[in-house]
């Protein structure tokens, strides 16, 4: 949608129609989803980092707790039952030394950036800024590990490469 | 073109043809190539509208500072050049488009008061022009002498740009907002980098945008 200078006329997608609240209650359930993935999986970084970045890893692991905590309110917030956790999560990949560690936290962060980003166009009034905000949080995350900047955090379409590897709920 | 300011004596109308004026001016920017209008609005320009031209607008004073920090240092420049490439897909995702590099130019070519539909800006009253994120236009002339001081002055500039975005999110259209959102995003992550202490021996800033080929419609 970059620019619309053609003749096509701009789609109206998702600028909260008729089911504009069905849809942000599932952009909230996503976002809630991965959370609770990015929990788990600063629990693992955690375990792993250098010391040199383990303050790091749990300044966000508590900053992705506390960013859970206010989605499962939000849900609640539209009549909808919070996502659960899953058991346990299958890591992208194998995570064995600080260098893998790093490399996840950055996934987790480009990962939660996608959601986000979503819940921003889904979400209306304070909610959309809570979204904003926090998509801001993770893509200084994403670029504090991994060292590189990306032109549009969240928005896997502009992305160079292709979507990154998932976590996938497991158990 | 100097528009006389609102007398004292005279305040609501006045103030309000000005605004209106400028608005006008915005809407040639925003439909210019589409002349149906983006049918979005009743009357006039589309707060859509508005806020993707002046989005664009200040991706592109962005980017001109990034220019003049990179012209008084010419050290830096090799580590501002992924991040102002960044700022120019910026600016074309919201239609505007800077040239390469020497961005001045052509403003500085625009003869002032000449109906310049591309440079609305000029025409609003001074009070919405000071939020502009890059200040003065004569950005060059107010880069510090200190290296340091001058990524810093630039990552502020982008720090404030990013939360004015983040501000101007509530009423837009869902997409749009996302795009600015990620964008606002980005003009974060780039205060961050700007301001990291040290430039690591194989710090990548903006690898990914080597592959500056899509991007344009």
């Amino acid at each position: 949608m970059t620019v619309r200078s053609g003749s096509t006329p701009t789609p109206s997608a998702g600028n909260g129609g008729k089911d504009g609240n069905g849809a942000e209650l599932r952009a909230l359930q996503a976002a809630l989803a991965a959370e609770h993935a990015a929990v788990y999986g600063y629990g693992v970084v955690g375990g792993r980092v250098g010391h040199d970045r383990r303050t790091e890893a749990q300044e966000a692991y508590n900053a992705h707790r506390a960013r859970r905590d206010r989605l499962v309110r939000a849900v609640r917030d539209l009549g909808g039952a919070p996502r659960a956790a899953a058991a346990g999560y299958a890591l992208p990949f194998a995570v064995a030394d600080p260098a893998a560690a790093v490399r996840l936290a950055a996934e987790l962060e480009r990962r939660i950036a996608g959601v986000y980003s979503d819940l921003v166009r889904a979400a209306t009034g304070a909610r959309r800024g809570d979204a904003a905000e926090a998509l801001r949080e993770a893509a200084v995350r994403a670029v504090r590990w991994s060292g590189e900047s990306v032109a549009f955090p969240g928005l896997a379409e502009r992305a160079a490469a292709g979507p990154g590897a998932s976590m996938t709920p497991r158990g | 073109m100097p528009f006389p300011l609102p007398s004292r004596a005279a305040p609501g109308p006045r103030r309000r043809t000005l605004f209106a004026s400028a608005a006008g001016a915005v809407l040639l920017v925003g439909c210019s190539g589409d002349p149906d209008g983006s049918g979005s609005g009743g009357r006039g320009v589309s707060a859509e509208d508005r806020a993707r031209a002046r989005a664009a607008r200040d991706s592109e004073r962005l980017a001109e500072r990034y220019d003049a920090v990179g012209a008084a240092h010419p050290g830096l420049a090799e580590r501002l050049r992924p991040l102002r490439a960044e700022v120019v897909r910026h600016a074309r995702a919201f239609g505007g488009g800077v040239p390469a590099s020497a961005a001045s130019a052509s403003a500085s070519a625009r003869v002032p008061g000449s109906a310049s539909a591309s440079e609305p800006v000029s025409t609003l009253p001074p009070s919405s022009a000071a939020g502009s994120p890059s200040g003065a236009p004569s950005a060059r002339d107010t880069v510090p002498a200190d290296p340091a001081a001058a990524l810093a002055g630039l990552a502020a500039a982008e720090q404030k740009l990013a939360d004015r975005r983040i501000a101007a999110l509530a009423g837009l259209p869902g997409e749009t907002a996302r795009v600015l959102a990620s964008v606002a995003a980005a003009g974060a992550a780039h205060a961050y980098l700007l301001t990291k202490s040290e430039p690591r021996p194989d710090a990548r800033l903006g690898a990914g945008s080597g592959s500056g080929t899509e991007e344009r419609e």
